[in-house]
């Protein structure tokens, strides 16, 4: 009998827990009912990508010297540097070069390696294609330059999470050029410096970043 | 007690003020409340479609619906339409007659159930002595359909999902019907306008959600699975058995499962009301709000308002039990098969007969509380 009760008992502790936690489910989801969306109408509307934005390479073909650095940093040896030797000059004669974004898994080390600051990386992510062989891009479409979220007319930019205000977010309740929130590094690094005058350096002017 | 508006009383003089026999007034009255219910069914459907909609993509942090009419409004209308004018395909091994018969017998006693929805004293299509049997009657029906399109398909994942429908159907049906009786019980009374009519004395105090506080979480629980809403939709999960019984259907036949599916949901949410909120009545009784404004019960105004006031609140407790279902769909994750019919065989059932007894014991104890 003390058994049986026993059961009954913890039944209905298990009961009434499990109703428990269905009440906090409940109470998380009708919490989300408070909360704005945070949508962006997409190809009405585009976030603007952050300055280290890892999209389609950008390439120099005048400023390539065939080395074929980036052939070796990629992980799969994506790059191929159509090149020939010129015996007369004993110089490498470059004649094309493409990278296949359709394998590209955009990691930028061929970006980084480059001795000769050929390669870049764009802001650039619209990659679909009806037909994959159309992504092979050779050095003449490596060389056009996207056009950026900020200039497109038919398109409203919008600033990411990172980039808003404190308090703020939802990215509509912000101009596109409104100023970035928080310092640049470089007046970042000066402030850690000289603490004492750090209160005035928050001048937001693009400064251009030679090291 | 006075009786109220009376729309079938007015019409019918109304005819005989024009020399129409009683008889042919009746007839010619007969095809406006069922148009009225067929049209306010499909209505609630699309309000319904539009609303979880919505309120999937707030809980969500997502917009939803937008650009179909304002705040998208109108998408449900546009997904109907598109339903409407897709080909009707029936798969070549498939049996032809079932597959047919299938949706049909699912949505029919769905709206059939309409029948005995009441919106005020005399505002529902009849008022029938057995009128909540009548309703869990009609919805054992339901799982015949489910069982012959899933059959009917020729589909393995079909047929799995209609069997789960079947399964859980008939094991929901026994506390449904269990925690319906406890009610009944306490009225007296099988029609749904006798059972809202003994709760409607001292306004939202005298609802039957507070004397049967077990029997109404075991309704709603069961009226969600007769739905196969979220916690129980298995017999078209999705992700296990592609759609379950509706896996070949497309077209129009999908769209008899689509409607018969959100009927039923504004169907339980409305029968929820009527058996356990109250039904039509005002939280506080009209006839205490017209002595405090000093009108008679009985003048005109009181009565329109008192009709119009019963229209709203039982759509309203309804679409927040509607709200309250797509809340839990967004929280509860699906059960598993066993786990749903141990929770209908060995947790509702005893749990629904131990309501009924302790409600008997209590009916006898305090017959004035309890309907004596």
């Amino acid at each position: 009998m003390l058994g049986f009760l026993q059961k009954v008992s913890n039944y209905t502790k298990d009961a009434i827990s499990a109703a428990n936690y269905l009440a906090q489910g409940l109470s998380v989801t009708f919490d989300h009912m408070r909360r704005r969306p945070i949508t962006v109408q997409y190809p009405y509307e585009k976030l603007i990508p952050s300055e280290r934005y890892r999209g389609r390479i950008h390439y120099e073909f005048d400023k390539c010297i065939a080395c074929e650095v980036c052939v070796r940093v990629c992980p799969i040896n994506l790059p191929v540097v159509d090149w020939v030797m010129n015996k007369e000059t004993k110089k490498k004669e470059l004649r094309n070069y493409s990278i296949d974004f359709g394998a590209c898994i955009f990691c930028g080390n061929c970006v980084e390696y480059c001795p000769t600051n050929c390669l870049s990386m764009t802001e650039e992510y619209e990659l679909s294609a009806f037909d994959r062989h159309s992504l092979n891009y050779d050095n003449v479409a490596l060389g056009r330059l996207p056009t950026s979220v900020t200039t497109d007319p038919s398109v409203k930019a919008l600033k990411e999470l990172a980039y808003l205000p404190k308090g703020i977010m939802d990215p509509h309740e912000v101009k596109a050029n409104a100023k970035r929130t928080g310092d640049l590094p470089k007046n970042i690094l000066k402030a850690i410096k000289k603490p004492s005058t750090s209160q005035q350096l928050s001048d937001n002017t693009i400064i251009d970043d030679k090291q | 007690m006075n009786s109220g508006l009376d729309l079938e009383l007015s019409f019918n003089q109304a005819m005989q003020g024009f020399g129409i026999s009683s008889d042919i007034a009746h007839i010619l009255w007969l095809p406006l409340p069922m148009l009225l219910v067929l049209i306010a069914a499909v209505v609630g459907v699309l309000v319904t479609v539009w609303l979880e909609r919505k309120i999937s993509a707030a809980a969500q942090q997502r917009i939803g619906p937008e650009y179909a009419g304002a705040l998208g409004i109108l998408q449900p209308m546009a997904d109907g339409l598109k339903l409407l004018v897709k080909e009707d395909i029936i798969p070549a091994r498939a049996d032809g007659l079932l597959f047919t018969l299938g949706p049909i017998l699912v949505l029919v006693p769905v709206i059939l159930s309409w029948l005995i929805v009441p919106f005020g004293q005399n505002l529902l299509i009849s008022n029938v002595g057995i009128g909540i049997f009548l309703w869990i009657a009609l919805s054992s029906i339901q799982p015949i359909g489910l069982l012959m399109s899933g059959y009917a398909s020729n589909n393995k994942y079909s047929l799995l999902g209609g069997l789960r429908a079947a399964a859980q159907s008939i094991s929901y049906e026994i506390p449904l019907a269990l925690s319906v009786l406890a009610v009944v019980m306490m009225s007296n009374s099988l029609s749904t306008v006798d059972i809202v009519a003994q709760q409607n004395n001292a306004g939202f105090l005298s609802w039957n959600v507070w004397r049967q506080p077990v029997g109404f979480v075991i309704f709603w629980i069961c009226a969600l699975a007769e739905c196969e809403r979220l916690p129980f939709d298995l017999p078209e999960a999705e992700e296990e058995l592609v759609a379950g019984y509706q896996t070949e259907y497309a077209g129009m036949k999908f769209a008899l499962f689509y409607l018969a599916g959100y009927i039923n949901l504004v169907l339980s949410a409305l029968l929820v009301s009527v058996l356990y909120l109250g039904g039509w009545g005002f939280p506080i009784p009209v006839n205490l709000l017209a002595s405090w404004i000093g009108q008679s019960p009985d003048s005109a105004l009181i009565q329109v308002f008192t009709g119009a006031a019963g229209i709203v609140m039982t759509i309203l407790k309804a679409y927040l039990l509607v709200f309250l279902a797509i809340l839990l769909r967004w929280t509860t994750p699906r059960v598993r098969i066993d786990q749903l019919l141990d929770l209908g065989w060995k947790f509702l059932l005893p749990i629904s007969l131990v309501n009924l007894l302790v409600t008997a014991c209590l009916k006898l104890a305090f017959p004035i509380a309890f309907g004596g």
